[in-house]
């Protein structure tokens, strides 16, 4: 169940599922650790969908998805009760 | 390509924070600068496309992970069934909105699909005239700095050829040096030859005086020693003289 990579600290697709809780604990969770995890995943949708020569729909589309799919959950409480 | 920067300007902010403790001479003495290696030169040119995604919102990575596990229609399946449960169990709750949000999402969907491309030409006409301006002004600098490597070339082989330039003036200066040197020789010549003419004149003069005066003295004497009597007598006999010659000369043509 160990993995043979000693160091904990790999990249969530090379996380076996068991390993999962105590990846998640190991993480940086000081505001700069937090701050930092933000701009990674900024400049990672960036680079990948709109820092590009012919970029598509996509690099525009998925930030109004990103926004309606939280925003519903957040709201689906008080929608039911109507 | 920022997210980078932002990293490599995180990663020296602690080296900046320790070289601050060292006193500023130190600081210059010690500090290297230039070791790494340049990365990011030349900056890599920008993807062509970006990250391939389906219905415009799910990455096509989504559909490669469950690949080997359900095949082509696994994350459709996926996507159906779910659609299913949340309106089975009235997790997403069907509202007005509902149907104002399906219209807005399909005029969204038709407009995308009949416009997207001219957008994107348009869009991509407008970079490369961006790119043209940039290239050019990249090319005009190359173009000036090739052109100065030229002129340092061009100077530094002149400087080459210097040693010609040297030569002619030296030769100039031996030639105005040797020409100088015989006005000179003449000149002196000219003024010795002048004072040796000098003495030589002053010789003629005197030898030519002097005889001038014996001829003089001596002719007056001649002359004063003449009495009258003896030129009536050397007279008569010139006459006597020149009778006997006449009568000779007239003897002689007969013969």
């Amino acid at each position: 169940m160990a993995s043979v990579v000693p160091v904990k600290e790999k990249k969530l697709m090379d996380v076996k599922l068991g390993e999962l809780p105590s990846w998640i604990l190991m993480r940086d969770f000081t505001p700069k650790g937090i701050a930092g995890a933000f701009q990674r995943g900024y400049y990672q949708h960036y680079n990948k969908y709109v820092n590009v020569r012919k970029g598509g729909v996509a690099g525009v589309s998925m930030v109004p998805a990103a926004h309606v799919l939280p925003s519903y959950c957040l709201s689906c409480k008080e929608l039911k009760r109507a | 390509m920022l997210s980078r920067v932002v990293l490599s300007a995180a990663a020296a902010a602690p080296s900046l924070k320790n070289a601050a403790l060292l006193g500023p001479g130190v600081l210059q003495a010690t500090r290297v600068f230039h070791t790494g290696q340049p990365r990011l030169a030349p900056v890599p040119p920008l993807p062509e496309h970006g990250g391939k995604v389906r219905l415009g919102l799910i990455p096509e990575e989504f559909f490669q992970f469950l690949y080997p596990k359900t095949g082509v229609t696994g994350p459709y399946v996926l996507g159906t069934g779910l659609i299913l449960y949340f309106l089975s169990k009235e997790i997403y709750v069907i509202t007005p909105e509902t149907f104002s949000t399906i219209s807005v999402v399909g005029l969204l969907v038709y407009a995308v699909k009949k416009y997207g491309a001219a957008v994107g030409e348009f869009a991509d006409k407008l970079n490369e005239e961006k790119i043209a301006q940039l290239e050019a002004a990249k090319q005009d600098t190359i173009q000036q700095i090739q052109d100065a490597i030229d002129l340092e070339k061009l100077q530094q082989a002149l400087v080459q050829k210097r040693h010609y330039l040297f030569d002619v003036q030296r030769n100039n200066i031996a030639m105005a040096l040797e020409v100088t040197y015989r006005e000179r020789l003449h000149k002196v010549y000219k003024e010795v030859k002048n004072r040796l003419d000098y003495h030589i004149s002053v010789q003629n003069m005197m030898v030519r005086k002097e005889q001038e005066h014996m001829i003089n003295w001596v002719e007056k004497h001649v002359v004063q020693s003449i009495s009258a009597q003896q030129e009536k007598e050397t007279i008569a006999k010139c006459i006597a003289d020149l009778k006997l010659l006449a009568k000779k000369a007239q003897a002689q043509p007969v013969l």
